[in-house]
């Protein structure tokens, strides 16, 4: 995979759960109830769509094509 | 012993730990050195990065300032974790870039960065300038957020000045002597401390007030309807705003000097990791929420001055806490405000030697520039000292008001990083009318248009500006344009 293939790929799966905490998507999201783990829904999802990001960021990582690159050039 | 006593006893002890630490990472480093004083060598480690990054990250602004939102504000409070989540993710791409630059052309700041790339000696001055100036709000807040824990846990016995001065002064001790090392590692002991307490006491109030954290969100629901959800009724803010709020954020943590710099500290490998643990620091957060949560119609709003003291309020007169307790709260916000205070001084003091003094007197030798850099420190200090006792505002509205103007920044670092179009005049005009747009709404105006956050309409005009402007020069300096975009390869 090239540089430029791996940052697009990286921006655009990172903006999804951004864009799912911001307006107008976060109204799926910005409820009072259910409580979930004894938090508000509201709370709740934004911790969710917090965790899946570390996960994909955590995946990206691996398929990076220069991760291992030590010194600059 | 009365609480006081040992709080004050705990919250020395600390402070002392703190000095030692920050004092002994400087030992057996080449003294002389500008590259070790302004980035450690290029050479921090995963560990020691990724406390420099969080430390700085959590603020007094999160010990004090997170809880008070959550009381006074319910759900946009949500926003503090959103954004600590999602702003480092651009790290990942720029960093390596930012920091291969760094090396290539000898930058360690800002500043530097704008003016290889641009090739204007106004431009370095402007960021030096609002560098200089954001950044001694921002310390204008840590100081504060020292001083009151001082005060509040001491039970009013240490004042306002003093409080300050003590936990201040450290900072300014082990960062002038010991650079950019030092400020890391007092972090990684800074870290630590604070994410340790904040769990163990944001659940202990939780349970101490509240059967369970169910059970103190289902007595909210009833009593407060629409606290918990933005923009409907009940609600405390607009979804324009929340949003608006979280995007500035989010552009504006990068430009930070502080933060931004930390490129050139590291290799690209070290920066990818940095980014890839980092989102577990907003999930640190959590316990502060819950305790600002926990304090809603326990607390009237009207027995406190400000809604950020209400953390060290319900520890003090709410609840009947042990006196160690006391201590280790005032110990943790200590560090929280300190670990942000050591990296942003150290950057105030780079930015503005390298931007403004460097581009106005040209031939300084290297021995004389980490003079003025090591002198820059107790200046800035002073000046951030003086400002916070005389002067006034909010915690937040501070922090904002900073962030509003360093995210113009944002389209001149991402010109020079992607494109070869973009030009000298195009960015100068844009970050001028960008900071002026921003304070206006910020300072002067009642209101924005549809809510949106000044830093955003300023950011607006200053992305349409550098892209009008650019199109109609021509860049100067082709050769420092390609070398920029094409650092990759």
């Amino acid at each position: 995979m090239s540089k430029r293939k791996f940052t697009a790929i990286y921006s655009f799966s990172l903006l999804i759960p951004l864009l799912l905490l911001l307006f107008p998507l976060f109204s799926l999201g910005n409820r009072e109830t259910p409580i979930i783990f004894g938090l508000p829904f509201s709370f709740f999802w934004v911790i969710l769509w917090i965790i899946v990001t570390f996960l994909i960021v955590l995946f990206l990582y691996r398929i990076d094509p220069d991760k291992d690159e030590e010194e600059a050039n | 012993m009365e609480h006081w006593q040992i709080a004050m006893f705990i919250m020395i002890a600390y402070l002392v730990i703190a000095l030692v630490i920050g004092v002994l990472a400087g030992k057996g480093r080449d003294k002389g050195s500008l590259d070790e004083f302004a980035v450690a060598s290029g050479k921090l480690g995963l560990i020691v990065m990724w406390f420099l990054m969080g430390g700085a990250v959590f603020s007094a602004f999160s010990f004090l300032g997170a809880p008070g939102w959550a009381y006074s504000k319910g759900a946009p409070a949500l926003y503090i974790l959103t954004y600590t989540a999602f702003a480092i993710l651009p790290w990942y791409i720029i960093g390596p870039k930012i920091s291969k630059i760094g090396r290539k052309y000898n930058i360690y700041t800002v500043s530097g960065f704008m003016k290889k790339r641009y090739g204007s000696r106004l431009l370095p001055i402007l960021i030096g300038l609002i560098a200089l100036l954001a950044s001694i709000q921002y310390l204008a807040t840590q100081m504060k957020g020292m001083a009151y824990i001082f005060n509040i846990m001491t039970e009013g016995r240490i004042p306002f000045w003093l409080g300050a001065l003590v936990s201040y002064g450290i900072v300014v001790i082990y960062v002038a002597t010991g650079g950019l090392r030092a400020a890391a590692w007092s972090d990684v002991f800074q870290g630590l401390l604070m994410i340790i307490i904040s769990w163990v006491v944001g659940l202990a109030i939780v349970n101490q007030l509240h059967d369970s954290v169910s059970g103190m969100f289902n007595n909210i629901l009833e009593n407060n309807p629409g606290f918990l959800e933005i923009g409907n009724a009940g609600s405390t803010m607009s979804p324009m705003a929340y949003t608006t709020t979280i995007l500035v954020s989010l552009i504006g943590f990068l430009m930070w000097p502080h933060l931004f710099s930390k490129s050139y500290a590291s290799n690209p490998r070290t920066i990818k990791k940095t980014v890839l643990i980092y989102p577990v620091f907003a999930l640190f957060l959590i316990p502060l929420l819950l305790v600002g949560f926990a304090a809603v119609n326990v607390v009237d709003p009207a027995t406190l001055d400000s809604p950020d003291q209400i953390l060290p309020v319900l520890i003090t007169t709410v609840l009947s806490l042990p006196g160690w307790i006391y201590g280790l709260v005032g110990a943790g916000a200590l560090a929280a405000a300190m670990s942000t205070a050591d990296a942003i001084t150290h950057s105030a003091s780079l930015e503005f030697t390298d931007g403004v003094i460097k581009n106005i007197k040209t031939e300084l030798s290297e021995k004389t520039t980490l003079l003025i850099m090591r002198v820059g420190i107790f200046v800035i200090g002073g000046l951030a000292y003086f400002i916070t006792i005389f002067g006034g505002q909010g915690l937040i509205a501070l922090l904002l008001g900073a962030y509003g103007s360093i995210v113009q920044f944002a389209p001149g670092v991402y010109g020079a990083l992607y494109s070869k179009r973009a030009t000298a005049p195009a960015v100068i005009i844009g970050l001028i009318v960008g900071t002026v747009v921003n304070y206006y709404y910020q300072l002067v105006a009642e209101s924005t248009p549809l809510e949106i956050h000044a830093g955003i309409l300023g950011l607006m005009c200053n992305v349409v500006i550098v892209f009008v402007i650019s199109a109609l020069t021509q860049s100067k300096n082709i050769t420092a344009a390609e070398g920029y975009r094409n650092i990759n390869s």
